[in-house]
């Protein structure tokens, strides 16, 4: 079973866990519907 | 995206080690910003914000997970990083060879290594393997004049 992917949605907040986790942001843009 | 390719157990876990994941509305500032105007957008960015590699339309799970490992290279080679960005294109050249992104990574290897090594050896060897596995990509095309080095 897949784990579900833990989404942030705040810019700022993922760049602060990318310089601090050493890791790039997956930044994907959806249609919400 | 979401009914096929997150869903995906190796899809999932890539992301979940090694990126850190961020989604936004296409109806949301955020995409002006980055001037989006179609879905599904996925753009790879450093922790300062600054883009290195974006897709437009679905990709399969198949085809995310070497995209993905595409853009942390560039990530690096754009950083000059290029010891690092060749073991990005290393992995995504041994797991997912015949990838879309495979060509790419071979060309970017390729100025990687001469980046590191001053050898203009590497962009001749970039050349003839992408002729010889994909000569008919963009990047084949792009690499070509390095066969006169």
């Amino acid at each position: 079973m897949a784990q579900a992917i833990p989404w942030e949605n705040d810019l700022t907040k993922a760049l602060a866990r990318g310089k601090a986790e050493h890791k790039t942001v997956l930044l994907d843009f959806f249609n919400p519907g | 995206m979401d009914a096929v390719t997150y869903p995906d157990m190796q899809v999932s876990n890539f992301i979940i080690d090694k990126l850190v994941p961020l989604r936004v509305p296409v109806d949301s500032p955020l995409a002006g910003d980055f001037k989006v105007t179609w879905t599904p957008t996925l753009v790879t960015l450093d922790f300062y914000g600054k883009e290195h590699h974006r897709t437009v339309g679905f990709l399969s799970p198949e085809e995310l997970v070497p995209s993905l490992i595409l853009g942390m290279g560039k990530t690096d080679f754009d950083s000059g990083d290029f010891n690092d960005a060749i073991v990005h294109f290393n992995t995504l050249l041994n797991g997912y060879p015949r990838s879309a992104a495979a060509p790419e990574a071979i060309f970017l290897r390729g100025v990687s290594r001469y980046k590191a090594s001053h050898d203009a050896g590497a962009l001749k060897d970039a050349y003839q393997q992408l002729q010889a596995g994909y000569p008919e990509s963009e990047w084949a095309k792009r690499a070509h004049p390095y066969s006169l080095l």
